[in-house]
């Protein structure tokens, strides 16, 4: 206890030890997986209720840390007379916390790519419906990955950038990438103007002030507003701030108290389907 | 049995829609190559992004997070141009970090580009900081212990050894965090980055209204509305960038979209009418 009290005074409990850091990272990442390996089978051999019983504990403790670093007061000199006053004990474990969380978030990314390659190479292995579709995607996604990586090593100087790459990450990158993307993104155009010209009817006194007000904003707004009267900008540009900016404000206390109520739900494990 | 014929506001209510699209393609590739400029009336929020950047001093620090893909190219890429450049004129140093993966690679290339033309160093003037996949944890390390959140720029050197962030520790060592983005990111920045810290936002059009409440209250200084907004930013600069021909478009498009509103209201209003009259 008083090791502990002192290493938290010191503020190096969260953080290994600089002369045997990589001993002590070796030893927890093979600890952590040694640990995970060995709790698969026993969360599998529990039954419902205790594996959610699991699962809402550590999302209660994970949502706790957080939420008590927050609020707790930073001054604890009158405890730990070392310690800074501008932070409290768990402040400093807050970096190692969020380094834990931009690793799920990474595996996240790893785990959506494990399962669109397994989709898709069951539909080519099994020649599924469309299954030359998938031989496209897969084929283009190794080709992309590949020299996206080579592009990446290349940056860091860790390989060297030939022609080859060069032209490859170019071709495929701004050549090919980029412009599929933004012809994709540009066709929600054609539908706004199809949508707008059999949709925008004036059948109320409400569509109607709506129109005219949606009207004198999208022709103020752009240059032309300008050159067919100074007075246009300065309409659109009072519509958006004094009429446009309360009304956000009204949906976004909304937005926000439905998503603390939300975030309070998660944390508590009230949600559907949280296991 | 003869099929009775339709009456011309019909046809005009039932147009196949491909015609519509066939008219918005060539209204956007006229106006997209005439060399048609119309001066812009700037906008408020522009003029005070732009007071903004002018307050920097040479040697000051600005966070650029760079958000957007290929999607919002448009409208994204002529604001983060004029940005730097405006940066590159202050003699400002800069660093750029993206939360969207594509937008790693889309705003390194086009900062490096855009900072050889005028000979800006990177590693001593500006630097990329790469892909972060989580924006809010990502502010809140930086927020602590940037170079130990960061660790390293997308070219593999260590971020404490990098001349353009000497004596950096945290993010309250900058001065500005200007958002270019389409999504809605900007909340994150005003909850969780240092007080001390001017947040600017370059969003998408369709995004820009709902900043109005963080525009009316300070929290966000001054912003840049898509397309039309890089051109009055470009025009502030005394520059040619993209946001002029885009703007232009944008101009003209709006007003066909206007047109056809209108024509799509006329020709139900005469269509009742009519069937009023043939009971």
């Amino acid at each position: 206890m008083v090791v502990l009290t002192n290493l938290m005074a010191q503020q190096t409990i969260w953080r290994l030890p600089e002369e045997s850091r990589v001993l002590f990272a070796t030893l927890i990442v093979a600890g952590a997986f040694v640990l995970i390996l060995g709790l698969i089978p026993v969360l599998q051999t529990l039954p419902p209720r205790g594996r959610r019983a699991i699962v809402v504990t550590v999302t209660f403790l994970a949502g706790l840390f957080f939420a008590a670093e927050f609020f707790l007061p930073v001054d604890w000199t009158a405890i730990f007379p070392k310690d800074d006053p501008k932070r409290n004990f768990l402040t400093p474990a807050i970096q190692p916390a969020q380094n834990v969380l931009q690793i799920i978030g990474a595996l996240a990314l790893g785990l959506g790519t494990f399962g669109l390659v397994r989709l898709h190479l069951r539909n080519a292995v099994q020649r599924r419906a469309q299954w030359g579709y998938s031989i496209v995607l897969l084929v283009s996604f190794v080709v992309m990955a590949a020299f996206s990586i080579l592009n990446t090593l290349a940056e860091k100087k860790i390989v060297e950038r030939g022609p080859v790459l060069e032209r490859g990450f170019a071709i495929l990158f701004d050549h090919t990438l980029i412009q599929l993307d933004a012809a994709m993104f540009s066709l929600v155009a054609f539908y706004i103007f199809s949508a707008a010209y059999r949709a925008f009817r004036i059948r109320s006194v409400e569509a109607s002030i709506l129109m005219f007000t949606a009207m004198l904003v999208m022709i103020g707004v752009v240059p032309l507003g300008a050159q067919i009267s100074p007075a246009l900008p300065t309409i659109a540009n009072w519509v958006l701030a004094q009429l446009n900016a309360p009304a956000q404000r009204a949906i976004e206390f909304g937005v926000g108290i439905g998503g603390l109520a939300m975030a309070i739900r998660l944390w508590l494990s009230l949600e559907r389907g949280v296991t | 049995m003869q099929a009775r014929t339709q009456s011309v506001w019909q046809r005009m209510l039932s147009v196949d829609r491909r015609w519509l699209y066939l008219i918005l393609f060539v209204n956007i590739v006229i106006f997209l190559l005439a060399p048609l400029r119309m001066p812009a009336s700037i906008s408020p929020p522009v003029q005070k992004f732009y007071d903004e950047i002018e307050k920097l001093q040479p040697g000051d620090l600005v966070m650029i997070s760079s958000n957007w893909s290929a999607s919002t190219l448009a409208e994204n890429q002529p604001q983060l141009e004029a940005v730097i450049t405006h940066l590159m004129r202050k003699q400002a140093r800069f660093t750029i970090i993206s939360i969207e993966a594509q937008s790693r690679d889309i705003s390194y290339r086009l900062a490096e580009r855009v900072t050889k033309e005028k000979g800006y160093q990177y590693g001593e003037q500006w630097a990329h900081f790469g892909f972060v996949p989580n924006l809010v944890v990502a502010i809140k390390g930086m927020v602590t212990d940037l170079p130990n959140t960061i660790k390293q720029d997308v070219r593999g050197t260590e971020i404490s050894k990098m001349p353009a962030l000497r004596g950096v520790k945290s993010l309250s060592d900058y001065k500005v965090v200007i958002d270019v983005t389409p999504s809605g990111t900007v909340p994150a920045w005003i909850s969780y980055s240092p007080k001390n810290l001017t947040i600017l936002y370059c969003p998408t059009s369709v995004m820009a209204a709902e900043a109005y409440t963080y525009l009316d209250s300070g929290q966000i200084k001054g912003m840049i509305t898509g397309a039309k907004g890089a051109q009055e930013y470009e025009q502030l600069l005394g520059i040619k960038g993209l946001g002029a021909p885009f703007a232009n478009t944008i101009s003209f498009s709006h007003l066909l979209i206007i047109a056809f509103i209108l024509l799509g209201n006329f020709a139900m209003l005469m269509n009742r009418l009519q069937a009023r009259r043939e009971g």
